[in-house]
């Protein structure tokens, strides 16, 4: 064709980004004539508040925020996000001000062409639907539900039915049902008459319109039960739901499907959960399985935790510490449940988590390292007890979702289930004659953290340990090279700079290239302070405290394994969404500007560290 | 701005006398955009021509993509672009590979005739945009002179010139060679990354450039209304 005005770029950019990639090939191609390009430097206007908005937003490159009326942080976004859908779907003028954080281009869809293409493809308009959350949190103020509100906002009805719904029929007894209730402990109970909801019986029913109504437990449920109660739709956000029984003072609600079909009941107590600490139920949860099979089930949640505690902006700190509670809480439950199967120990035990999990810095998709160890008083014939013990219980932990070591450093490995006194011999080794290659394959086992058992066995090494470490000068040079041994990838995005037109496909290890320098240089520099402390930004405090770091380096170092810690968590939590593996290998592309800049400052920070670090402890005696 | 000590309209005027019946005359009946006009209501249009060589006596075009900026918005939606049919059938020879054009696909083109008549109507009314405004202008200049007899006159806002001033501030300082570069001056900026040297991908990221430097620009000096006078070359 001669006169050919395919915007293969535009339409290529579009086709990378939610919604738009869902559309078919034919609108795209012709998607991009309808729109027009626009450009705003930093800390300019995008859409003002209280003034009518005519366009969808696309940013093709740069960074923009939403505030609402109180000036809060409703949203925030870089290249393919879109603004001012909510003024266009829910009319204006905009009750939100967008403003460009970074410079930013932006494509602009006309208001027309938005609402047709809405119109033609459901999916795109149930996306900017979705997107409203921001419109609500105006409401939420006026509740009171304060800023943590937002979790509210983005939970939808379907994550936060757990369970399957427990239900009797009409003809059961008011009895049979209260025995019922009992059995599966929960508080209310579906009543249903031919595959279809009939009413809802609850505790509170039970207390005032039999007990105390005198009314005999022999009568059929149907007779005290709520009939067609008020029901939620699956889709509906929770904080729609909320809305609903405030509204109507309920406390239960059962959830229908799209065919009425009920998916289970939610109450007041599951919305309030997500308000703070929804990972401590989940560790609750985990503690009241009855068996392994139930622990699996209800570990596979944790990534679904994680993705919303990422949207809910918590700290990559604060999310460390939450799948950390949870791997352990999974851990004493698989390792109580053995128990009870293979009778008490016959002398005492502590197991032990190593790594990040004893750091309180545990990943999703993080393989176990643990360990045991055993009391002296350990006889040659119970070896086998905690031989079994072992195998089970690293097995149950594959099953829950937690991987095996490839290292084996694992409890089932024989030599890392021993008497404290053959521990405290192996250390002694690691400490006063290190050879690199045994140095590098310890420095886990100085992150080591008690989950169960007799804790005082772990204390007794532990004192051992701190005791001996900042003496030994060789082994803290060992631990100083390791942690010097991979520079950050400054380089990486160096390149990234000057190769913007290549093609990148190159992907970041972001644990290795960041996370895991932080961690050894902060252990390099606990140890070398006899610190107790295993938790990195611990440890780095602690270096601080007894002046190792300076306020502004342990400060700057802090920050900079906070963010780096936040893009792999962020990445995660996108693969948990999209159904894939996790993983810590990042590609150039999700990152945004924002974070370019950010994780070159970041790795410079971990650089500059490793140069002190590396005047430190002179390397070149030992290499 | 003036050669031969007039004004582009005084130009125009001659050259309509001058010129054969077609779309360079159907240009030049139209006046030129006035150089008084601010910014945020001038109508612009960026062109990029993909050439054989820098010299329009011997280098002929391959092709031409061209896009409206209203204003402070790029249009997409009138966007253009096509490729010239080689009558000479030369061939396009090494410049093949820089540009990404296949004997086959230049031989699917239109001829020039057509391309530039397509070009001028999207002109009209309009200031020439482009990075290294003279290759557009001198070979849009000799085709209008071969077929039409008579010399295109434009208004011209050239963002190569614009990125020299902003990185001289107007001292007349050495700028490093190749800093001055579409590419270059994009990355400066953080634009997008786009396939480099098609007709109208070049033109889009010309127009993209613009925006950003009359931001800039007009971040610089908030008190005044900025014109086409003042970023002219």
């Amino acid at each position: 064709m001669a006169l050919d005005v395919e915007l293969s770029e535009m339409r290529d950019f579009l086709a990378r980004h939610e919604p738009f990639d869902a559309l078919p090939g034919p609108v795209l191609d012709t998607l991009p004539a309808q729109m027009s390009v626009e450009y705003f430097r930093r800390g300019t206007r995008i859409i003002e508040r209280g003034r009518d908005n005519s366009h969808l937003y696309v940013l093709r490159s740069g960074a923009a925020e939403v505030r609402d009326a109180q000036g809060t942080l409703v949203d925030r976004g870089g290249e393919g996000s879109c603004f001012g859908a909510i003024s266009l779907t829910q009319g204006n003028p905009s009750t939100v001000e967008v403003t460009a954080i970074e410079d930013s281009l932006a494509l602009l869809l006309p208001a027309e062409d938005f609402h047709r293409l809405c119109a033609e493809h459901p999916d795109l308009a149930s996306f900017f639907d979705g997107q409203r959350f921001s419109q609500l949190s105006g409401a939420v103020e006026s509740l009171h539900l304060s800023a943590s509100g937002s979790a509210i906002l983005r939970t939808r009805v379907r994550d936060l039915v757990g369970r399957e719904p427990v239900a009797v029929a009409t003809t059961a007894t008011v009895q049979e049902a209260a025995c019922t209730m009992s059995k599966h402990a929960v508080s209310s109970l579906l009543v249903m008459e031919g595959g279809r909801l009939a009413g809802i019986i609850t505790d509170r029913d039970l207390r005032s319109r039999v007990l105390a109504a005198g009314v005999d437990p022999a009568v059929p449920v149907s007779e005290v039960m709520t009939a067609e109660p008020v029901t939620g739709a699956v889709d509906a956000l929770a904080f729609e739901v909320l809305l609903e029984m405030v509204g109507r003072n309920i406390h239960h609600l059962p959830i229908l499907d799209s065919a009425g079909v009920p998916m289970g009941v939610v109450t007041t107590t599951d919305l309030l959960r997500l308000e703070h600490a929804n990972p401590v139920y989940l560790a609750g949860d985990v503690a009241k399985q009855p068996d392994v099979t139930g622990v699996a089930r209800v570990a596979r949640r944790l990534p679904a935790v994680v993705q919303s505690l990422v949207e809910q902006d918590a700290s990559a700190d604060d999310i460390g510490r939450v799948v950390t509670a949870v791997g352990d809480a999974v851990e004493r439950r698989v390792l109580t449940l053995a128990e009870a199967d293979l009778g008490p120990p016959p002398v005492p035990y502590c197991w032990v988590a190593l790594g990040s999990r004893a750091r309180l810095e545990q990943a999703l998709a993080a393989d176990q390292d643990n360990a045991m160890i055993i009391d002296d008083s350990m006889q040659p014939e119970h070896a086998e007890w905690f031989e079994r013990l072992a195998r089970r219980v690293t097995d149950d932990l594959v099953t829950c979702g937690y991987p095996p070591c490839p290292g084996d450093v694992m409890a089932s490995n024989p030599r890392w289930r021993q008497p404290l006194a053959r521990w405290r011999r192996e250390f002694s080794t690691w400490l006063h004659e290190p050879v690199p290659d045994a140095v590098l394959g310890a420095s886990i086992f100085f992150d080591m953290r008690p989950v169960h058992g007799d804790l005082s066995l772990h204390d007794r090494l532990r004192r051992h340990v701190l005791n001996s470490a900042p003496g030994s000068r060789v082994f803290l040079a060992h631990l100083a090279k390791q942690a010097t041994a991979h520079e950050p990838p400054l380089g990486f995005f160096r390149g990234l700079v000057l190769e913007k037109a290549g093609d990148h496909k190159d992907t970041l290890d972001i644990k290795r290239g960041g996370i895991a320098t932080v961690v050894e240089l902060a252990r390099a520099h606990a140890l070398s302070a006899g610190s107790p402390a295993v938790n990195t930004q611990a440890r780095i405090q602690a270096a601080r405290e007894v002046g190792i770091l300076g306020d502004e380096r342990a400060d700057d170092l802090r920050d900079a394994y906070e963010f780096i810690s936040y893009v792999r968590l962020r990445h995660q939590a996108g693969q948990v969404r999209r159904g894939e593996q996790v993983d810590s290998f990042v590609a150039p592309s999700e990152l945004s500007s924002f974070d370019k800049r950010h994780l070159r400052e970041a790795f410079a920070i971990v650089r500059a560290a490793q140069s002190a670090l590396a005047r430190r402890y002179p390397m070149q005696y030992i290499s | 701005m003036s050669r031969f000590g007039r004004t582009p309209e005084q130009r125009r005027h001659k050259a309509l006398r001058r010129a054969a019946p077609g779309p360079l005359r159907d240009y030049l009946a139209q006046p030129l955009p006035d150089v008084s006009t601010p910014l945020d209501d001038a109508r612009l249009l960026a062109v990029d021509i993909e050439t054989t060589g820098l010299d329009p006596r011997s280098d002929r075009v391959l092709s031409i993509g061209w896009l409206p900026v209203d204003g402070s918005r790029v249009v997409l939606g009138g966007a253009g672009r096509a490729v010239v049919r080689d009558d000479d059938a030369a061939g396009v020879g090494q410049s093949a590979t820089v540009h990404g054009l296949t004997d086959d696909r230049v031989a699917d083109g239109i001829p020039l005739e057509e391309a530039v008549g397509h070009v001028l109507t999207a002109l009209t009314g309009r200031v020439l945009l482009a990075h290294f405004a003279r290759i557009e202008k001198d070979f849009l200049g000799a085709a209008c002179e071969r077929l039409w007899g008579a010399e295109l006159p434009c208004v011209v806002i050239d963002t190569f010139e614009l990125e020299r001033r902003h990185l001289t501030r107007g001292w007349g300082d050495e700028v490093p060679a190749g800093a001055l570069r579409l590419w270059a001056a994009r990355e400066r900026r953080g634009l997008p990354s786009y396939r480099a040297h098609e007709a109208l991908t070049d033109a889009l990221a010309c127009a993209e450039l613009y925006l950003a430097q009359r931001a800039e620009l007009a971040a610089r000096s908030p008190r005044t209304t900025l014109t086409l006078r003042h970023l002219m070359t």
